[in-house]
């Protein structure tokens, strides 16, 4: 007995050494498609001659936001971006997710950043407004290294301190692709709609699609004269994921007569199809073109994460950091960076053309678009859309 | 109303042939705590069998390709293999409850620990993510029922709208199953030699009948339940997605179990009551109960004083509250088997 318990200690405390020279390393998934092949050496040597860190480390790194990385939404669609880059300029790319998948905390992500700076990053792709607090943190840790905030803004060192120039922040005008996919399906006939956000209705860029929605459908609502009435909901998206709720709720609503649900989060779009392709009903995809994932898809209101994406992490390479660098860039229609997907959208009442129309219109500034999404979407007021709050 | 059945089913049904999963292990006289776990590699293995027939093209080889008949053969060829890997995987508590005699509750415990790692890796591997999916489409596009497809189109009976339209076949197998196993268990030689095994197993031993057997049958079969009870909770309530979890239905399902005390019509019962609450709270702003246009509970939860009991927090609780009262009251009444969870030792009297 004595004999098995000391070599049970002795097990013990060798692990202990061993798990005390490793650093913790978040979850990382394979490098699918990229310019480096086999496995990643463990432990990248700081001290490793140049040619030794290049070839065991990957200079793009991408953290993603909650959620699954192939989510067919946001962090697919940045993902993507960040894979083009490198495989067009052939540079080396990895992603890390967070530890502790819905539930991570500023310190997992802290990680994931200082595990992407330790794999020899230089460039950082942080998606999702959460990511603030840990990349304030990775900022000052490494201001040798850039960080590119995917929906996000200029940080600053502190409450009033000088801003980091090594983050740039952007963000998109998600309101516009909203407004867009709003105005689409009320112009193709739907008059009940839906609305079903992610992140519990604390997410900013889901709040401005949301809005944007809205809006859009209260002025095609003016052009074609008819009545016009939303579910909104922000229940069972909290952590951006599919649930036997969801679906019963969206089950609920398609039953009782909406015709359409724009599915507004990550993997709640699983949910939402679901209950859709139950009841022969429809819906509208969000931030990527998801009209080859279900049948049931109309359109998506779309940001050009990709494109942006591969912008942004250019303006590194081509040594213009500086033009995004510590400030705040908004994507827009300006920049074609928000959208509907003519090419694969379903529309029939509603042509490309027109669509063309509306988006110079909005380009041209003389179709605004209100960006400050109130807090209680109940008082909207519209003269056509009554926005009911499904909490 | 036809809304509130068929959520109410869609909920139900997996809790119930679970729990009478487990009913199964605990009367051959086997605590099955690892429902949970099996549950979730089922639909793991489940939804594996459905994306590698779509990847391959099996679904377009069949002569009658499209044929939605066709479809229902193979959602119960995936309920057959989930429930046949489930047997499998409840095999390895079984190895360790029977043979090793060791403690039931740990050794379930860690099946539940072992099998969300094991489906997470292997999706992981397959997917290349977190989850896996369908390789394409929905799961109601390809295995749900409607009224259409049985020229039914026209009708608008409420029988029709309720039990033959947006269905599964796997909601109706499950409960077709349901009442076979309880009739295996109750009138029966099998059923009652299984009973007797986890009330008095030296007794049933000193009549010939071989405990050993007889538990690992009860294992066994309450393994394939609980494997194709994960397999329809994944085909009905997540679109055919596996990711390691179950939302907690087989834990759900033992308190089922318990509630029902330990019998098939209790269980039942439970897992409707259950399922009918829980279709409540995620459905309640859309259930017109008598059809006359107003949803009374989406009303009162915006009422201005109702509204402050009755809101959709209180819905959500409903489940779990009704769950406890019903317990306070019946339980004194509850008994389990009375050998569950002691490994049979020959000698002891």
């Amino acid at each position: 007995m004595k004999k098995y318990l000391a070599i049970f200690l002795v097990l013990v405390m060798a692990l202990a050494a061993f798990a005390g020279c490793q650093t913790t390393k978040p979850e990382d998934g394979k490098t699918p498609d990229t310019q480096t092949e086999g496995t990643q050496t463990e432990a990248t040597t700081t001290e490793g001659t140049e040619t030794e860190a290049a070839e065991g480390s990957y200079e793009i790194a991408f953290v993603t936001d909650v959620g699954q990385l192939m989510d067919k939404s946001f962090n697919q669609g940045t993902w993507e971006g960040c894979e083009q880059y490198a495989k067009d300029n052939g540079k080396t790319v990895k992603y890390y997710q967070p530890a502790n998948g819905a539930d991570a905390t500023d310190a997992d992500r802290f990680e994931a950043m200082k595990a992407a700076v330790e794999n020899g990053a230089k460039i950082v792709v942080a998606a999702g407004f959460m990511q603030a607090n840990a990349l304030t943190q990775a900022a000052k840790a490494y201001p040798e290294v850039k960080f590119v905030f995917i929906d996000g803004w200029a940080l600053t060192d502190g409450e009033n301190g000088p801003v980091l120039d090594n983050v740039a922040g952007i963000a998109y005008q998600e309101e516009q692709a909203g407004y867009f996919a709003g105005y689409a399906v009320v112009m193709d006939g739907y008059t009940k709609l839906g609305f079903c956000g992610g992140g519990g209705g604390t997410n900013p860029a889901c709040c401005r699609y949301g809005y944007g929605f809205v809006q859009g459908a209260e002025a095609a609502a003016e052009v074609k004269g008819v009545d016009v009435e939303i579910k909104y909901s922000w229940q069972y998206g909290e952590n951006f994921s599919a649930s036997p709720e969801l679906q019963a709720m969206a089950t609920g609503w398609y039953e009782d007569g909406t015709e359409i649900i724009f599915a507004c989060g990550g993997s709640m779009f699983a949910s939402i199809t679901a209950a859709a392709s139950a009841n022969d009903a429809k819906v509208v995809g969000v931030d990527v073109d998801q009209s080859e994932e279900s049948e049931t898809v109309v359109t998506s209101a779309m940001k050009g994460l990709s494109t942006s994406v591969v912008w942004a992490i250019g303006k590194f390479y081509e040594d213009k950091w500086t033009e995004i660098g510590g400030q705040n860039t908004s994507l827009g229609v300006a920049d074609d960076a928000v959208g509907l997907p003519t090419e694969t959208w379903s529309l029939t009442g509603w042509t490309v053309d027109e669509y063309n129309t509306l988006y110079a219109a909005v380009k041209d500034g003389s179709v605004t678009i209100d960006a400050n999404y109130p807090e209680d979407m109940s008082t909207f007021a519209g003269q056509h859309v009554t926005v009911t709050v499904v909490k | 109303m036809s809304y509130l059945v068929q959520q109410t089913l869609i909920y139900a049904i997996p809790l119930m042939i679970v729990a009478l999963a487990g009913v199964f292990a605990e009367r051959s006289g086997i605590i099955n705590l690892a429902l949970e776990g099996i549950m979730i590699f089922g639909a793991f293995i489940g939804v594996l069998f459905v994306h590698l027939c779509q990847k391959y093209g099996v679904f377009e080889l069949l002569p009658n390709n499209g044929n939605w008949g066709t479809m229902q053969l193979f959602e119960l060829l995936g309920m057959l293999i989930s429930g046949m890997l489930g047997a499998l995987f409840a095999l390895l508590l079984g190895f360790a409850a029977i043979n090793l005699k060791a403690d039931q509750t740990i050794s379930g415990t860690a099946l539940n620990m072992l099998a969300p790692a094991i489906v997470l890796f292997f999706v992981r591997i397959i997917a290349n993510q977190e989850e896996l999916r369908l390789y394409k489409g929905d799961a109601a596009q390809w295995f749900m029922i409607k009224k259409g497809m049985l020229g039914l189109g026209e009708s608008d009976g409420f029988l029709v709208n309720t039990f033959l339209n947006k269905v599964y076949l796997a909601t109706y197998v499950c409960i077709i199953l349901f009442v076979i196993c309880a009739i295996i268990l109750y009138k029966t030689k099998f059923g009652l030699r299984l009973r007797s095994c986890g009330e008095n197993p030296q007794a049933a031993d000193s009549l010939g009948i071989n405990v050993r057997r007889m538990r690992y049958s009860g294992v066994l079969i309450s393994g394939a339940l609980a494997g194709m009870g994960g397999f329809v909770y994944a085909l009905t309530t997540s679109n055919c997605m596996s990711n390691g979890d179950v939302a907690g239905f087989g834990f759900l399902a033992l308190a089922v179990m318990i509630f029902g005390n330990w019998k098939p019509l209790n269980i039942a019962g439970a897992a409707l009551l259950f399922g009918l609450f829980k279709c409540l709270a995620a459905g309640y702003s859309s259930i017109d109960i008598n059809g006359d246009g107003t949803k009374l509970l989406f009303e009162l939860s915006k009422h201005p004083t109702w509204g402050k009991v009755l809101n959709p927090n209180f819905y959500r609780m409903l489940p779990y509250l009704i769950s406890l009262l019903v317990l306070a009251f019946t339980s004194k009444k509850s008994r389990a088997p009375k050998a569950e969870g002691i490994p049979y030792d020959k000698g002891q009297r």
